[in-house]
């Protein structure tokens, strides 16, 4: 029988954090949307995380706008399967049932104590973007919960 | 666990997202050379410490990142009203009167 849940170590990425007050092509907050070679996702009224492909330079924004790389800040688990859901709601206090959190919805907030960024990939599979520094205790808390399941 | 309307996100969201950040509407003044020291005092220190309706910051740090403000009651603990920083006091501009119709 396949594992009910994988947790697994994201690929190197580029990061970029893109503040700016006139977002153009750019998904609204708590969504995601395709941008250039990778992802946006929107954190808050004026605030974007770009998840590009690795070695991705900074892209071209119009108009007043901060960008800022924040690629070696962050790591990211992937996790997936039919159980991820349940098993990420074990610290996360919102409701991941797919009419509440449903896919490609994105947005900060606190696992087992450590701010993440929770982005639905797909209706079992997630992305938990964390600070580098509270990865590993992320990873630890996940595949601990993964084994009550 | 207080779940709290933040009203950027959207949502209710759980209370651990947030933080709270003291009395809402305190305008710094505009001259603080020609004010006493205990008008000052009166600036930094002294707040109105409501039994009842209080109108406050909260930030929704662990999300969208933003201070926002709130009509809560601190007696009961609830949450009457959150509204975006920088409009009126709830019943200033607009109509509002009590909890009915304004929480989400
Ligand atoms: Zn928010």
């Amino acid at each position: 029988m396949a594992d009910p849940v994988t947790i697994a170590w994201a690929p190197p990425a580029a990061r970029y954090s893109l503040r700016t007050r006139a977002p153009q092509g750019l998904p609204p907050i708590l969504a995601s949307a395709p941008f250039a070679d990778g992802h946006a996702l929107g954190l808050g009224p004026d605030e974007w995380l770009l998840l590009l492909p690795d070695g991705t330079p900074p892209p071209v924004i119009d108009g007043l706008h901060a960008l800022t790389d924040i690629g070696h800040r962050n790591l990211a688990l992937l996790v997936e399967g039919p159980a991820a859901a349940t098993l990420i709601q074990g610290g996360v206090a919102l409701d991941l049932s797919l009419d509440t959190f449903p896919v490609s919805k994105a947005t900060r907030t606190v696992h087992d104590g450590v701010e993440i960024i929770l982005w639905r990939t797909g209706e079992t599979a997630f992305r938990i973007e964390a600070w580098r520094s509270f990865a590993g205790h992320l990873h630890a808390a996940l595949r601990l919960a993964a084994g009550d399941l | 666990m207080l779940l709290i309307h933040c009203p950027y996100c959207d949502e209710r969201r759980p209370e651990l997202e947030f933080g709270y950040a003291g009395e809402a509407h305190i305008a710094r003044p505009p001259k603080p050379d020609d004010m006493t020291d205990a008008e000052w005092e009166t600036y930094l220190f002294v707040r109105t410490n409501a039994r009842g309706r209080h109108f406050e910051r909260w930030r929704h740090i662990h999300g969208c990142g933003r201070f926002f403000n709130a009509v809560r009651d601190t007696v009961t603990d609830r949450f009457e009203r959150t509204y975006k920083a920088g409009v009126p006091r709830p019943g200033e501009a607009d109509g509002w009167t009590g909890e009915t119709g304004g929480i989400v």
